[in-house]
């Protein structure tokens, strides 16, 4: 339980580092411990397998891609925050986030759910174990996702396609 | 029947999207190939369907509970695929919108097929993962301002709801130790605040989806900003695999603990009836007028949700037909009067009538369905909802559908009046495309034919919703 207390409060700091950081740099090293934490608490849960390729995928993969758009786009830009525009929303929205949270946080401490204590397989967590489970009974779910990635790709494409200049240049339908 | 031959509708959908993304890549002329393999793949998606839902199976139940193929999902099947049809047709040789705008389509049609053959709760996630992802590329594939402005909006708000839909089934399968809607039923004889809590963030999930109330507020702009036919796509296949997946979830995995969701959704359903067709009353923009009335139609959707009984899930399955139908129509005349335009608004109907008699007619008999006028398909659903409403003892929601049909009748008849006004001679005259018509006349059939001889497609519905007796 102790180890759980400390690595949740890491992880908690961590993610109110990345959304209270004024510089963006600061943010994406306030993710890194998030993410080092969670990959902790994995292995906690004896999700030996998911911890590794939390480390390697987010803390090395995509917080370098964080760092290197961080460094393209805000190098040298003001520090500044725009100006609100939302009134007071920001503040009843963190309000009702932190009510929220609280009501959850008793609920799950006052009434743990009885129904999880079947025990867990003597391969769980491992390669293994997950590679019998994608590739095995699961494999349609693995598709699913394979066919979300698919479009994520087509979609780099649309999204980056050159901007037409105006709209009077605009090929219109092609059959009448 | 082997588990390949059940699920032959998704394999042939998913073929051709790799089909479809080879030929943009290999062959010239690439959008119009496109357009016909996606044509072609939704068309033999639909007969498969068909022809599965024709030899009348018993459920069958693969992946370990995760697939459940009955004549439920194949009906949604069949749902969801007229409205990728339609999409593709209204979409034809677009060039604005691209040449993965078919294989998009598709995708986002597949997401929707697994909506409705979902049997636990990753299948029910990752359906809605599917449906979603190439929705928020599609509605900002036109580069317009209104366009990114709609499709960022989608995608932060999308996600926002994914998360809390994830966080949702977390609590349940905490609280209930599985995830199959099958066992949900016989664990949920404990009641423990932790399923409430499961129960309730995974609701508000889904109906931000089906752009229930209080989780309605990006549908008027992102319909607005989207291309039309993608919000055809929106606005009649995402409210079936939405609401497809709420019927199955609730009627399936909670049926015996009615009194959990049962008074929320009522209040909900009424709220939204009112508040979707007061909203709709005043706006100019068709696009918007029509996302107003999705939110109305979900709030009528729901009150065979709200009833749980067999005649509110019969009347809700019925529903989505007709509304289907008006929207198809609705969208197919907003396309051909738009012409290269983006946006239409009322007044750019002024003088449809004299100018365009026909398209005019079939408007009128379109917008008459979703106002719900006799001799219509829209008629016919709210009257089964009605009736719903009433055999469940409900009368508050019976109150609430009457009082949110008038306050659609005013929305419905503006566009209508507007037809018969002298208009601005100098625009041009809205040109029939062959797609277009297609559609049009599709939809105009299918509106007045349920309006006037409903039972084989009332028989249709009957034999499919009786999925949650069969526990």
């Amino acid at each position: 339980m102790i180890p759980f207390i400390i690595l949740a409060v890491i992880a908690i700091a961590g993610a109110l580092g990345v959304i209270l950081g004024r510089q963006p740099v600061h943010s994406a090293l306030a993710l890194v411990g998030n993410i080092l934490a969670l990959a902790v608490l994995y292995l906690l849960l004896s999700a030996e397998f998911l911890a590794v390729a939390q480390v390697i995928v987010y803390a090395g993969a995509i917080m370098v891609l964080f760092l290197f758009v961080v460094t393209l786009l805000t190098a040298g830009k003001e520090e500044g925050e725009p100006p609100e525009e939302l009134g007071g929303q920001r503040w009843w929205a963190g309000i009702f986030a932190v009510g929220v949270g609280v009501v959850l946080a008793i609920l799950a401490v006052t009434h743990p759910g009885s129904a999880v204590n079947t025990g867990i397989p003597s391969n769980f967590g491992t390669i293994d174990g997950l590679g019998h489970l994608l590739w095995g009974s699961d494999f349609l779910y693995l598709m699913a996702v394979a066919i979300m990635l698919l479009t994520a790709a087509v979609g780099v494409l649309v999204l980056n396609r050159p901007m037409k200049k105006s709209r009077v240049s605009r090929p219109g339908r092609e059959e009448a | 029947m082997s588990s390949f031959h059940l699920m032959l509708p998704e394999y042939l959908v998913v073929g051709f999207v790799l089909l479809a993304l080879l030929g943009n890549m290999l062959v010239g002329n690439r959008l119009r190939l496109a357009s016909w393999l996606g044509l072609i793949g939704l068309l033999s998606s639909f007969v498969a369907s068909a022809s599965i839902w024709s030899k009348s199976l018993q459920p069958q139940v693969m992946v370990s509970g995760g697939i459940v193929v009955d004549n439920y999902s194949l009906l949604v099947n069949l749902f969801v695929l007229l409205a990728g049809i339609g999409a593709i047709l209204l979409g034809w040789g677009e060039r604005r919108w691209g040449q993965e705008f078919p294989v998009l389509t598709m995708i986002s049609v597949l997401g929707m097929m697994i909506l409705g053959m979902a049997g636990n709760t990753i299948v029910l996630f990752l359906g809605i993962e599917v449906l979603s992802l190439p929705l928020y590329i599609l509605a900002a594939s036109e580069h317009t301002a209104a366009g990114g402005e709609a499709g960022l909006k989608y995608l932060l708000l999308g996600a926002f709801s994914s998360g809390i839909l994830l966080f949702g089934l977390a609590l349940l399968y905490g609280a209930l130790g599985s995830l199959s809607f099958i066992h949900f039923a016989s664990l949920t004889n404990t009641t423990s605040p932790l399923l409430w809590a499961g129960l309730t963030l995974t609701l508000a999930g889904i109906f931000f989806k089906l752009g229930i109330v209080p989780f309605h507020m990006w549908v008027p702009d992102v319909y607005e900003g989207s291309p039309s036919a993608v919000t055809q796509l929106m606005a009649f296949g995402t409210k079936v695999g939405a609401a497809a997946i709420l019927l199955r979830f609730l009627d399936f995995g909670f049926y015996l603990t009615p009194q959990w969701w049962g008074p929320a959704l009522g209040y909900l359903a009424v709220l939204t009836m009112i508040v979707g067709n007061l909203l709709a009353l005043p706006q100019t923009d068709l696009k918007r007028l029509l996302g107003y009335s999705g939110i109305g139609h979900a709030g009528f959707l729901l009150v065979g949700v709200a009833t749980h009984n067999l005649d509110g899930a019969r009347a809700m399955l019925f529903y989505l037909l007709p509304y289907g139908f008006a929207v198809l129509g609705a969208f197919a005349v907003l396309i051909l009067v738009a012409g290269n335009q983006d946006t239409v608004t009322i007044s750019d109907l002024k003088g449809l009538a004299s100018r365009r008699p026909l398209m005019a007619a079939f408007f009128i008999i379109v917008m008459l369905s979703f106002a719900g006028i006799p001799l219509t398909g829209g008629f016919v659903g709210k009257f089964y909802l009605l009736q719903a409403a009433l055999f469940a003892n409900q009368p508050g929601l019976a109150i609430g559908l009457v009082v949110g049909t008038l306050l659609g009748l005013g929305a419905y008849l503006r566009p209508v009046q507007a037809l018969f006004s002298v208009g601005d001679e100098s625009r041009a005259v809205p040109a029939w495309t062959l797609s277009g018509a297609v559609v049009l006349i599709v939809a105009v059939i299918g509106t007045i034919g349920l309006g006037v001889y409903p039972t084989p497609v009332v028989h249709l519905v009957n034999l499919s919703a009786n999925f949650f007796w069969l526990h």
